[in-house]
């Protein structure tokens, strides 16, 4: 029988990062639906009070993205190491974690993956958060400043292509971010208990199965073993199986 | 008879043959067929002199050109400078006519605002170079108020509670939020880069440069290919994809100009003007440029300017241009982003039971 063990996954400065995220752009989706559709939408009241509080949500998510990339890229250095996918991941990783999502997790098997300090996302969570954090999230916090400053920026506009390609670009990549933040929310609840994801970008610790530390088998020559190789309930369930 | 009665008689006298003179034209425009060109013979005796910038002083100085297009020229010099005496030029003091004789009701109207106290009517208006705001660009109507207002302070005042205050200022003419007025309508200018270069700054383009645009025709044949007078949406549509060089810029102006200026509180509303189709914007103009400096108006189809706006490839007003395809386009990436939660969710509850028992109670 395994045993449990606590594992401090989300630092302090990631998670305060995280939250301020996480209600920035959620008050950044509520406050560009009213600046877009004011016929539609007045959850704040008058379009002044939208245009300024999008206005303040938009630079302090700016700020925080840009105090993210500069803890985890100089502080702990791990930026590369966490979000971008190796050989693996793309080979099989990618592949075997969208099977689990697709079937195995509705099958009751458990996922092939478990997050470490070190290997915090697994590969499919590496490939979207690196298309969210380097791609999405630069690209909306640029094009939003260069909406907060027409008049003075407006010559990198015009090398943009013109405000209306700001405009569109700004708007596509915010209901991108809006189209991730539904499934980022719903896959977070797919832990071992609904919340069993969440917690620890709360607390910091996460609780692990103890064999979940078992150091992995030597990888196998044959590519077609490699899923059972990071994935030993999968060869646990098997073998009950036989005996059984 | 005392000399001050004697002097005000004479100033009475003065401006009731004065407003005779005013009605007396005006209707003569009306009934009996005014002709300016008789108008202009006579001005042309004044203008002989005081059109001579090289032979004048310059508060003396007429711009002949900018003079002939101004409503005063179709009344003539001596309408207000009547009794200029036989010896002229003797160094006497010019008589001027007071704008009240013809203007009574709009110094009424200007009394009951801010600006009564800080200044008169040549404050604002050079009599000989005053026309109708119908047949000046907003920027010129601008430059007026700048004559005192000082656009820098003007913006630091206005961005204290109006974001984009710059951008405000500059495609707005101060009067749509200073004075009072049940309509407007929206005066497209055709503007043109000032270098040539699509990063220079965008000025209305003059009608020298629009007529060479235009190969020599009628500068409205741009835009109004039909030459009836009259532009459709899609006519507009032609001519932003059309053109490379030259773009249409938008500005809300009051469609009766009042003379009271105020601070209006609706348009500290920005859905006054930030919404889909405000009612104000449904009216339009082209103010196409005339050789005598002034614009022709060509009325647009009716509701069309925010379409038409939307087709010019720098223009971008917040929640009044919005583009049907794109918001169908967002609609879709979103509802993608729900196949996840839907999709996913709706599976997994119909099989919760393969993983009862293998999660842990928390």
């Amino acid at each position: 029988m395994s045993e449990k063990k606590r594992i401090y996954l989300q630092p302090v400065p990631v998670r305060i990062w995280h939250w301020i995220n996480a209600f920035g752009i959620i008050t950044l989706i509520l406050t560009g639906a009213q600046v877009r559709f004011p016929e539609s939408v007045a959850i704040f009241g008058s379009y002044k009070n939208a245009i300024e509080v999008h206005n303040v949500a938009g630079l302090t998510v700016a700020i925080s993205f840009s105090f993210w990339f500069f803890y985890y890229k100089m502080v702990r250095n791990t930026l590369d190491k966490l979000y971008i996918p190796d050989q693996e991941d793309l080979k099989h990783g990618l592949l075997r974690q969208m099977l689990y999502y697709c079937f195995w997790y509705f099958l009751g098997k458990p996922s092939p993956y478990h997050a470490t300090p070190e290997h915090k996302f697994n590969p499919m969570q590496k490939s979207a958060y690196l298309a969210v954090m380097f791609v999405l999230m630069p690209l909306v916090g640029l094009t939003g400043i260069l909406l907060l400053n027409v008049t003075p920026l407006r010559v990198l506009i015009l090398m943009w292509g013109g405000i209306k390609i700001i405009v569109a670009l700004h708007f596509l990549l915010a209901c991108s971010l809006l189209a991730f933040l539904c499934t980022h929310v719903y896959l977070a609840t797919l832990g071992k208990t609904p919340l069993a994801y969440i917690k620890p970008m709360v607390t910091g610790w996460e609780e692990v199965e103890e064999h979940d530390y078992e150091a992995p088998e030597a990888p196998a020559t044959n590519p077609a073993y490699r899923p059972v190789r990071h994935y030993p309930e999968y060869a646990q369930m098997q073998q009950k199986q036989l005996h059984d | 008879m005392k000399p001050n009665q004697l002097q005000h008689a004479g100033s009475i006298v003065k401006s009731t043959l004065i407003a005779c003179v005013c009605l007396g034209l005006v209707g003569q425009s009306g009934a009996w067929g005014f002709s300016y060109g008789d108008q202009a013979a006579k001005n042309e005796a004044c203008l002989a002199c005081h059109g001579d910038a090289r032979e004048m002083p310059a508060g003396s100085f007429i711009d002949r050109r900018r003079f002939t297009r101004t409503t005063h020229a179709e009344i003539g010099c001596q309408a207000c400078h009547g009794d200029v005496s036989a010896s002229h030029p003797d160094g006497a003091q010019m008589p001027r006519a007071d704008c009240r004789d013809c203007h009574a009701d709009v110094s009424e109207e200007y009394a009951t605002g801010l600006h009564a106290t800080k200044t008169g009517c040549a404050g604002c208006h050079n009599p000989h170079l005053v026309v109708s705001p119908k047949v000046i660009s907003g920027q010129e109507i601008n430059r007026i108020c700048s004559g005192c207002h000082n656009s820098l302070e003007m913006t630091a005042t206005h961005g204290e509670w109006l974001p984009q205050a710059e951008l405000h200022l500059r495609m707005l003419p101060c009067i749509t939020c200073h004075t009072g007025s049940k309509e407007y309508f929206v005066s497209l200018y055709i503007v043109k880069s000032r270098d040539g270069s699509r990063f220079g700054k965008m000025e209305v383009a003059s009608h020298d440069e629009l007529k060479q645009l235009s190969s020599g025709r009628e500068i409205v044949s741009l835009i109004d290919t039909n030459l009836d007078n009259y532009v459709s949406l899609e006519e507009l549509r032609i001519f932003n994809r059309s053109q490379k060089t030259l773009r249409l810029h938008g500005m809300m102006t009051p469609a009766a100009v009042s003379h009271k200026f105020e601070m209006l509180d609706d348009r500290r509303n920005c859905s006054f003007c930030h919404t889909s189709g405000p009612a104000a914007m449904q009216t339009s103009f082209i103010a196409v440029p005339e050789g005598n400096g002034t614009f022709k108006r060509i009325a647009v189809e009716k509701g069309a300017v925010l379409d038409a706006l939307y087709g010019t490839p720098d223009f971008y007003m917040m929640g009044s241009t919005k583009n049907p395809t794109l918001n169908g386009i967002g609609l879709a990436i979103i509802c993608c982003g729900l196949i996840m939660p839907l999709g996913h969710g709706f599976l997994r509850f119909l099989t919760r039971k393969n993983r009862k028992g293998k999660e842990p109670q928390p």
